[in-house]
């Protein structure tokens, strides 16, 4: 893809997922094939069932593939106990999810302070660079909100920043914008897009947003559990 | 009306394992309850019917005034002819005379103060069960034989055996001095240790000689298997004495207050500790009746837009609960049942049972009381608690709106 | 690590107050378990203390001295020395606070009206007066000035039955050392009342010169009762009498009343099957509102495992949560139980119960004690069931597939 590092981010080989809903069997994903490098924006596109979610689900390791493997940072992730998956979680991974990111009985603040928590930042530190971010995504003086007292987009900026306050290596977000309007949704690319500019933090993000899939460096169309197409559109 | 049903059925297994928890405390608490209470109430029935079956029978006829004040003078004439008559009345063979004094009895080597009862041999036979624990020797033969019956521990202290004649010395009637030798025919071990020490038996007739009593007594004694049913015993025995207004009628929790008192103590403290444990219960299952209606919020609203009232869908909900509730305790009595009945062949022992019973002159082996009473008041008392306790959720159903409730997810 | 506790910490305290009903009920249920379980404990302590003290005041005392066959036949004959050199060296050591002597013979007591069979006990006035109830239980005249005082002293029900009173005569007939009939009148001196009428028919009393005068004796004792330093030392004082008098019978209050044991072990054994019931009841309710709200939270803690949260700590958050409610609600059930206790003051009075009590040989006033050992038994056995039954409902929470928690609505 391009030059950057040999070892890529994300690697899937073979992946197949398949469950039984009921008394039918369900192929959510068929032998994919899959690497995202250091720096890459990725969009993960398709209809419903097309497995998109499902593929995230494996890369964060939050799920497990019926056969094939993958490897973060070129580490096979199917080796690695539940504790050790966490820590991989905590420490290379962000997420964001369509809805209910935030942990209702922390306010905005410890909500992003909460990843650098178990990590072991100290609190001096953790507070420094909770606030810089919050300013950074705009959210400056909102910190002392639980998440009812704010809005969906809103939510959704403070999901992000806790994604990247702990400094991951890779950012997995499965339909960020959906429950947002168009102009928020927006502006939560435009940070995204920033984050992976100024970081090099790679992102993939599942989506049926037609903005998204402009937007987006590489566009991969997925269709009933397979990559249908790969567009380069940097 | 039978959707409402299996629409209410069906609901309760939405969450099988919260509802099959609330279904074990209930079941639990039932089964308890069954038990313990089948126990306690046995223990009771044991209880009086040893007390009244030893020696003071179930109800007795006394002079008025005597049971406080057990005065010699105190006495009842023609006591013979009036049991006769009342046996006759009444078709009851176990109703006995008896005369009740004091005396010092004394052998070659001791004496002691003792009761002296005059009694008659054949009926009292059927009354009390000292006559059936003679183990040495031989009961009264007449009502006027000069013989004595003694306690086992009486003989020992006395040092005396079958045959040997002791002396008897007291006050009679008239306040003379009442004295005369007899020998003893007969030792018994009733079992209870007062008894056995202290009570001496002899005929009624002799005893009536001795204490110049003429055809005076003391107490016409009454026994009958059917303990339960003392009221009415004693409403007819009443009947039949109405001429004699110089008597009264006394059941046997006048004649040992002491036992009733501690039933009732003993059966109120544990419906106390019952109490207490149903609304633990209760409050613990609480919480699944509220949330199951609370996490149904947004179906309840659905169904509100549909057109149900909010008085029906309390009532489905009150459903629920009752359902859950009748399959629960059914199954927690029969469990009660199933050990109650395994005991009630078997019998329970424990640990240091032989010497509290003895003091209470139960045997001691103890047999739970299978009754209706026993078995239903439990489960009776939780359901109600229970059902209670579910009309608080079912209640604020009817403050909900259709739009509001759809909104909550 | 301790990072991640103290985030969990905070989140389990927050989540408990999340939802405020419901875990008010849950709190409501255990504070009564917790309640329920040391009031009940207090209240049988109270009764088990009672039963001891009344027994060791009520004549028995902490050690009784008697001769080998007493026990068994209270005469006169089996008496003993009480001048023994030996005997008297060892009842002088300072682990015994007092002791009293007593000569205890069966007698006769006769009024112009009436005859009853008592025990004469004849007291040294003034050790007796610092080990028994004797004393304070005078009712009308006097407790004897000292040894030379020539009265007696009779019970309340006793003075009544006999139709007598203070300042007449009785005549007391016994048997004296030689065998003989031995009788004399005595002036009634001192009425005493206890709250056991058997008692006051029981026992008459009058001073040991009287009654050697009476029987003919010198310096023999049926028995002396002894009071130690604390209940502890009684073992200790007692294998030394036994060392230094070989000969004698001599047994602590345990031997000698065992029914006082009996009901406090039996009362021992009943709390700790209570105690378990009880927190069973509650185990239900905890179970199933710990399950509950993790089914509420099923979501959140996909997220948290998403975001790297080991399991561990997710078991740990739900752990921590039921430990802030076991804590919050055994400092709330302590506080009401010390709380209810205080307010019964004295203790509860039951003598609506009295001939009941006096069988079941309980005073009737049972006061409310609550002592160190049962209350660390309950505290105890809250804490160790709380944390067991609490552990299933946070593991399953650590099992859960995050993204099985995150999609399920």
């Amino acid at each position: 893809m391009n030059d950057k590092q040999s070892i890529p981010v994300v690697k899937c080989l073979d992946l197949t997922k398949t469950y039984i809903q009921g008394s039918i069997e369900v192929h959510a994903l068929s032998h994919v094939n899959f690497e995202a490098y250091t720096g890459e924006f990725i969009c993960l596109s398709g209809p419903s069932g097309s497995g998109k979610s499902t593929l995230l689900n494996m890369i964060g390791g939050l799920d497990t593939p019926s056969s094939g493997e993958v490897y973060i940072d070129g580490e096979e992730i199917d080796e690695l106990n539940k504790s050790d998956l966490a820590d991989m979680r905590l420490n290379k991974i962000g997420f964001v999810f369509q809805a209910y990111n935030l942990i209702p009985v922390l306010t905005a603040q410890e909500n992003i302070e909460m990843v650098m928590q178990m990590q072991g930042v100290s609190k001096h530190q953790r507070n420094r660079i909770s606030l810089d971010i919050l300013k950074e995504v705009g959210l400056e003086g909102l910190e002392k909100r639980k998440p009812t007292e704010l809005s969906g987009g809103q939510q959704q900026r403070v999901a992000v920043a806790r994604a990247i306050a702990s400094k991951p290596s890779l950012v997995l977000a499965d339909e960020p914008t959906a429950n947002l309007d168009s102009d928020t949704a927006n502006k939560l690319i435009d940070l995204m897009l920033e984050m992976n500019k100024q970081h090099s933090t790679t992102f993939i993000i599942s989506t049926h947003d037609p903005m998204i899939m402009r937007r987006a460096k590489t566009l991969i169309k997925l269709h009933d559990g397979k990559i249908a197409e790969v567009i380069n559109q940097e | 009306m039978s959707t409402n049903w299996r629409f209410a059925w069906r609901n309760i297994w939405r969450h099988p394992r919260r509802t099959i928890l609330t279904m074990l405390a209930i079941a639990f608490g039932a089964a308890l309850l069954v038990f313990s209470i089948g126990f306690q109430l046995g223990q009771y029935d044991l209880m009086i019917k040893g007390s009244v079956s030893i020696y003071e029978g179930l109800i007795q006829i006394q002079k008025k005034g005597y049971l406080d004040e057990p005065k010699v003078r105190s006495s009842i004439n023609n006591i013979q002819l009036l049991a006769k008559k009342l046996r006759n009345k009444t078709s009851i063979d176990s109703i006995t005379a008896r005369a009740n004094g004091f005396a010092l009895i004394s052998s070659e080597k001791r004496s002691y103060g003792t009761l002296i009862t005059g009694v008659e041999p054949a009926y009292e036979k059927l009354v009390s069960i000292i006559p059936g624990t003679i183990n040495e020797g031989q009961y009264l033969s007449s009502d006027s034989a000069r013989e004595m019956v003694i306690g086992e521990s009486l003989a020992r202290n006395l040092q005396i055996k079958i045959g040997d004649e002791l002396t008897l010395m007291g006050n009679g009637r008239d306040g003379s001095i009442a004295a005369t030798i007899m020998p003893v025919t007969g030792i018994y071990k009733s079992g209870s240790k007062e008894l056995d020490r202290n009570l001496v038996q002899i005929p009624i007739q002799t005893f009536q000689e001795i204490f110049s009593m003429g055809s005076h007594g003391h107490a016409i004694v009454f026994y009958h298997d059917n303990v339960k049913n003392d009221f009415a015993f004693k409403q007819q025995l009443n009947q039949l004495i109405t001429d004699r207004k110089d008597l009264v009628t006394l059941s046997w929790d006048e004649l040992q207050p002491g036992i009733k008192q501690m039933i009732e103590l003993d059966y109120s403290s544990g419906w106390l500790m019952y109490l207490v444990l149903v609304a633990i219960i209760t409050f613990s299952i609480l919480n699944t009746f509220l949330m199951s209606v609370l996490e149904r919020t947004r179906e309840f609203g659905i169904m509100l837009a549909l057109g149900y009232k909010p008085f029906n869908i309390g009532k489905l909900v009150l459903l629920e609960a009752f359902l859950l509730t009748i399959f629960a305790l059914i199954l927690g009595t029969l469990i009660g049942l199933a050990i109650n009945l395994y005991f009630y062949h078997n019998g329970l022992t424990f640990e240091g049972m032989e010497e509290v019973a003895s003091m209470y002159n139960m045997p001691s082996t103890l047999y739970p009381q299978i009754s209706f009473e026993s078995i239903l008041i439990g489960p009776l008392v939780i359901f109600i608690f229970t059902i209670i306790s579910a009309i608080y959720p079912a209640m604020k159903i009817r403050k909900l709106q259709p739009v509001e409730a759809m909104r909550k997810i | 690590m301790t990072n991640s506790l103290s985030l969990i910490s905070s989140l389990a305290w927050r989540n408990l107050w999340r939802n405020k009903r419901r875990t008010g009920v849950i709190l409501f249920a255990m504070v009564l378990g917790v309640w329920a379980m040391i009031v009940t404990a207090s209240f049988m302590r109270g009764m088990a203390i009672q039963a001891l003290d009344d027994t060791i005041n009520n004549l028995t005392g902490h050690i009784q001295i008697h001769q080998k066959k007493y026990l068994d036949d209270p005469v006169i004959e089996n008496s003993f020395l009480s001048n023994d050199e030996t005997l008297l060296t060892s009842l002088a050591h300072t682990d015994i606070v007092s002791w009293s002597k007593r000569l205890r013979v069966p007698a006769v007591i006769s009024s112009e009206r009436d005859t009853f069979g008592i025990t004469l006990i004849g007291i040294d006035p003034k050790s007796e007066a610092r080990l028994s109830f004797l004393l304070s239980a005078i009712y009308q005249g006097n407790y004897f000035s000292d040894n030379s005082d020539k009265g007696i002293i009779i019970g309340k029900k006793l003075a009544e039955d006999l139709e007598t009173k203070l300042g007449r005569r009785v005549v007391i007939m016994s048997q004296d050392k030689k065998n003989e009939l031995a009788d004399r009148g005595y002036r009634i001196t001192g009425i005493y009342d206890t709250p056991q009428e058997g008692m006051e028919t029981a026992f008459a009393f009058m001073t040991y010169n009287s009654i050697e005068k009476l029987l003919k004796t010198s310096q023999l004792s049926s028995e002396i009762a002894i009071i130690t330093r604390s209940l502890d030392q009684v073992p200790a004082t007692l294998s030394r009498l036994k060392a230094a008098n070989p000969d004698l019978d001599i047994q602590s209050w345990d031997t000698l009343q065992p029914f006082t044991k009996l009901i406090e072990e039996m009362y021992t054994d009943f709390q700790y099957v209570w105690h378990l019931i009880v927190f069973m009841a509650m185990s239900f309710g905890i179970i199933n509102t710990l399950l509950m709200t993790i089914f509420e939270r099923t979501r959140e803690f996909g997220l948290f495992q998403a975001l790297g949260l080991k399991p561990r700590f997710i078991l740990a958050q739900v752990w921590i949560e039921a430990i802030f409610m076991l804590a919050i609600a055994l400092v709330l059930g302590n506080l009401v139980s010390w709380l209810t206790v205080l307010s019964t003051g004295d203790g509860i009075d039951v003598s609506a119960f009295a001939q009941g009590m006096e069988m079941a040989q309980l005073s009737n006033i049972i006061p409310f004690i609550i002592v160190r050992e049962d209350l660390l038994l309950a505290n105890i056995i809250v804490i160790l069931l709380g944390l067991l039954t609490s552990l299933y409902p946070a593991w399953r929470a650590s099992r859960l597939v995050p993204a099985n928690a995150i999609t399920r609505v």
